[in-house]
Parts: C-alpha cells; structure tokens; sequence
C-alpha cells in the first residue's frame, strides 16, 4: 500500500484546526466574547485542539464577525480568499447572519451568506462564551467531513 | 509577599476554574437570555412587539380569509434586547434561557418561534372573535363574582358590553340623566315667544 502524504498529514492534523477572526465591522461585542472564549483559561478553546492564529494562510476555521459593512466587504473577501481550502466559515452574532439591528442600513453590504458560503451560524448579540464554542465543534465536525475523515 | 504565597496557596488547593463545558456541564444564570418563546393562548394580535423590535425579528402576518395570524419570530435576527416582552400587554413573550443557539446554514431559516393563532365564533353572536386567555379574564374580572370568566372569554366586544350593561341595569337607571339640550332649550324659546 502506497503511504499517501496527503492521508497521512490529514490524519495528523485533524485534532488541531487553527482559528481565525475576521471583524466585519462587528460593533465590538462579538468580538470581545470571541476573545474571552479563545483567550482566557476559563473558556479554554484551546482544549478543543484550536488554536488561535494570526494569519489567515494558517487557518483553517474562519470567525466572521459584524454586518460586513460597505467599507469592509473588499477588505472581507481579501483575507477570506487569503484562508487555503478546506475551510469553514462561522458566522458570529446575529449580524453576519442576518443583518440583525443593522439590516436594510445603506451601509452594509451583508448578510455575509451573500458574499461567502457559511457552513455554521451562532446567533446571539453577542452569543455566550459556551455557545461560540459549540459553533467551534460544529465547525470541526464540518471540517473533518471536508478532509474526508468523518463519513456523513 | 506573604500576599502572593496566599493567593499561591489558594490557586493550588482551589483545583481547575476552567468551565468543564464541552466536555461537562456548565453553569446557567437564571436571567440569561437564550430565545423568545410566544405564548399562543395570550396573544392578541396587537402588533406592539413587531413596532418595538428594533432588529426586525417579528412578523405577524394576517390570514388571507381573515380566519385567525401567524406570529414569527426569526431567532436568527432577534438580538434579545426584550423590549417586546416589555412591551407586549398580554405579557404573552417569556425569554427563556436556552443558550444553545450555534446550528448549521442549513437550519437558518428553520429556527423561528412560529404559532397560528385562530379566531373563534362569539358564543352569543357567532361573530368570529378572538378568545381571551383565561387567567387574563379571571384578572380582569376578578372583583366580579357574577361574571362567569370561562363565559365572557369567548364573547366579542359587544355583546360583552351588551351584557354588561344589563348586569347593571338598575345602577344605570339611577344615574340622574339630564334633559336632552335641545328639549332644554325648547320651552325657554316659546316663553320668549
Ligand atoms: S451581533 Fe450584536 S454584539 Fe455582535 S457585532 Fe452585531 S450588534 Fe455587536
Ligand atoms: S405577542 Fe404581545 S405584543 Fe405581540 S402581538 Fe401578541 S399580544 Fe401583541
Ligand atoms: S427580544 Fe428584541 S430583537 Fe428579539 S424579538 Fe424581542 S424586540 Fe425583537
């Protein structure tokens, strides 16, 4: 049997997808909650494997947060292109879900399912600690059926 | 220093303050807001938590017979700020504290709070009406003991006011009426005259 590389650096690396935020024009909120599920000791992300990284070319689980304003939308899909397939997008808080309090505003460009595909939605303004975290496990189901690993 | 070796002491003998979820259970506040729940026995259609929603989040979308509403509530536009619990006079809207929000694209447009809420024939004029709840009626009238509650919930407005009115025939006789101004006005006129 052939020892693919391909199989081999997939199975190696399906414990650890590396996070990525993305702030669409969030009004902040999102964005701390995201920093104190992945940060601090008491949300611990990083015992899902996770871990938090600052280039978008290492990631493989992208956090979008905000509206995606008129403004951001090109600085958006940017960095979204930047991020290697597989990926999996997540969208954080009600706003790139739907627009939330912002929709129908002249100045944004979302709901983000319009510019890019999104495989999880957390809702919320902002979504609990522990509810971001179970967008993370979803997001990890998701990619690992991406990789082929898990059937379904 | 002595300061530091105690919070060392303490940080030692305290164990992990990680919260175990997802691994484990995790700690609930009983206010959390988690999603609207309507409660389809006490709302009456009015429309106040569609005005008050600041994210858009409610629908009430009248049926095309006229035969009764559906009330949406879209979970993935709802920023839980409760300002139609606040708002809603039947105190029909409850935020509970189910957090467990995050879900798949596909679910979407799926996870809304939805209820069809259909009028019923008046029990005395058979004219379709919208039947109170009835904790609502036994609060209304509760300083009433010959109105029977189960009885009025099903009436539409007026007959409700018809039986009212009849209920209290003898006090409204008593009520010293006053003439009518143009009678009033009448013998003054043919005195002058
Ligand atoms: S969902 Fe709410 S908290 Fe999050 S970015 Fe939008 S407005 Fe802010
Ligand atoms: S939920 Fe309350 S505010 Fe909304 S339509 Fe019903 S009664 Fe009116
Ligand atoms: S909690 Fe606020 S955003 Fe949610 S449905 Fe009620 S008024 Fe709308």
């Amino acid at each position: 049997m052939r020892l693919d590389i391909d199989t081999c650096l997939k199975k190696a690396s399906v414990c650890s997808p590396w996070l990525f935020r993305i702030n669409a024009g969030s009004c902040n909120g999102c964005d701390v909650e995201l920093a104190t599920t992945a940060l601090i000791p008491r949300y611990d992300v990083e015992r899902l494997g996770c871990h938090y990284t600052g280039s978008p070319r290492q990631a493989d689980i992208v956090l979008v947060t905000g509206p995606v304003t008129i403004k951001m939308r090109d600085y958006v899909l940017r960095v979204w292109n930047e991020i290697p397939e597989p990926k999996v997008t997540v969208a954080v808080g009600i706003c790139p879900i739907s627009g939330g309090v912002f929709r129908d505003s002249y100045a944004i460009a979302g709901p983000l399912s319009r510019l890019v595909p999104v495989d999880v939605n957390v809702p919320g303004c902002p979504p609990r600690p522990q509810a971001i975290m179970e967008g993370v496990v979803l997001a990890k189901q998701i990619w690992m059926k991406k990789l082929g690993i898990l059937e379904g | 220093m002595s300061s530091f070796l105690k919070i060392l002491l303490k940080n030692v003998l305290g164990g992990p303050s990680t919260d175990p979820f997802p691994f484990g259970p995790t700690f609930e506040p009983k206010r959390l807001r988690g999603r609207v729940v309507v409660d389809p026995d006490k709302c009456m259609g009015c429309g106040m938590c569609r005005n008050s929603c600041v994210a858009g989040a409610i629908d009430i979308t009248k049926d095309a017979e006229s035969k009764g509403w559906t009330i949406t509530v879209w979970q993935d536009s709802c920023c839980l700020c409760a300002s139609c619990r606040t708002y809603c006079p039947m105190k029909a809207i409850e935020i509970v504290p189910d957090w467990h929000s995050a879900h798949f694209e596909e679910d979407k447009y799926s996870r809304i709070e939805q209820h069809t809420i259909e009028y019923q024939p008046c029990a005395v004029c058979g004219k379709p009406v919208r039947v109170l709840s009835l904790a609502k009626a036994q609060e209304l009238y509760r300083n009433d003991p010959d109105v029977d509650p189960e009885l009025v919930r099903h009436m539409c407005r007026s007959c409700r006011q018809i039986k009212d009115a009849e209920a209290h025939v003898e006090i409204l006789e008593a009520i010293p009426r006053k003439a009518p101004k143009q009678d009033a006005a009448a013998p003054e006129a043919e005195a002058k005259a």
